[in-house]
């Protein structure tokens, strides 16, 4: 192992954060080179510096100031109570209900028109036949007691059917 | 005398017994402070941080898993409150503003101030020229004594980037540790 990456791994040393192998090879280059070695005695010795100072400078609450934030805490949970109740499982749960429920929407909205689209192109033809009968004679309009007509919308695949009875004759009866 | 585990304390609070939540807190008090102090260099700001994390870890006590580190779990959620602080921070206020109020707010306690004033200028120098995730490693590494896997779940990353971070951030404090020692060395040379 070369002083190059062995002083890329000094920091880590210092503190014990390399592995065990690592940490053993840095250990034998360490015990052969003077200069590696130096230069982890002065990582150590600003780590121990840090580590040292962080421990004398540490701060505290205040007692009064301590339990003014604690009961604030309860005191917002309750001005923040939901009407709803908290969601008792993990949260992962919320994510798996909120990803079928968005399958479902999925099926609902995009699958199903294409569907009534199948469906809507019957309804035309049938629609097509029946006008064709009644234009071209084969049906006679006298036989015929009802009409349907259907009016498929290819948007949102929205059905409207009209049923005329009697090919739009007025029945008088005397 | 018998101690409750934190689960134990955990329970108590979530069937109501609100005494239980400052004894769960207790020991960890001083910790989540100084961990919000050091990442914002602020008394007061530090203080509105926990105040935050706490409001946070007594509303979603009852997401906390029983038998994982409670340590762990507050100490994230006063992390992710402190960067949030920051953030805000940030896009409200000019740097100038916030460097005035980091002089003048550090301690509430003068005495100790002065006490504590040349300990306190070597750290902050050298934490100041750390990035936030730098500084947060260093803190929960160094300073709380997690480890670096602990400290991976805190912050919500990878074990190999809280050892990148934490081995810059040494190198960093290192160079600033023996600038200080040269400026001091400088000093008492131009005294003798």
């Amino acid at each position: 192992m070369n002083c190059k990456k062995v002083q890329r791994w000094l920091p880590l040393m210092a503190g014990s954060d390399l592995s065990g192998s690592k940490a053993e090879a840095v250990k034998a280059h360490l015990a052969q080179c003077p200069h590696c070695q130096q230069e982890y005695e002065a990582y150590v010795r600003s780590l121990e510096s840090a580590k040292e100072w962080l421990e004398k400078d540490r701060q505290d609450w205040e007692e009064r100031e301590w339990q003014q934030v604690v009961r604030k805490a309860f005191e917002e949970k309750e001005t923040a109570a939901s009407p709803l109740a908290p969601w008792p499982f993990k949260r992962v749960w919320a994510y798996a209900m909120m990803g079928v429920m968005a399958v479902a929407l999925t099926l609902i909205f995009v699958i199903r028109p294409f569907h009534l689209r199948e469906g809507s192109a019957q309804d035309s033809e049938m629609f097509a036949r029946t006008q064709a009968q009644l234009s071209g004679g084969t049906l006679e309009a006298s036989q015929q007691d009802v009409v349907r007509m259907t009016m498929v919308l290819p948007e949102s695949g929205q059905k409207i059917v009209w049923f005329f009875d009697r090919n739009f004759e007025l029945e008088v009866k005397e | 005398m018998w101690m409750k585990n934190d689960d134990e304390l955990v329970g108590e609070v979530l069937e109501g017994n609100n005494s239980s939540f400052e004894v769960l807190l207790r020991p960890h008090r001083q910790g989540l402070l100084n961990m919000a102090f050091r990442m914002t260099g602020n008394f007061e700001e530090a203080k509105e941080i926990c105040q935050e994390a706490l409001i946070k870890i007594y509303r979603y006590l009852h997401r906390f898993e029983k038998g994982k580190s409670f340590k762990s779990w507050i100490y994230k959620i006063t992390m992710n409150s402190a960067y949030d602080f920051m953030r805000k921070r940030k896009r409200s206020e000019d740097i100038v503003e916030s460097q005035k109020r980091q002089i003048s707010g550090a301690s509430p306690n003068p005495e100790q101030q002065f006490l504590n004033k040349e300990i306190r200028s070597k750290i902050e120098s050298s934490l100041r020229n750390l990035s936030p995730k730098e500084k947060a490693v260093f803190l929960l590494r160094d300073g709380d004594g997690f480890s670096v896997e602990e400290t991976s779940r805190i912050l919500r990353c990878s074990s190999l980037s809280v050892r990148t971070h934490l081995s810059r951030a040494r190198k960093k404090i290192r160079i600033q540790f023996e600038r200080a020692n040269l400026g001091l060395q400088k000093e008492v040379n131009n005294e003798l």
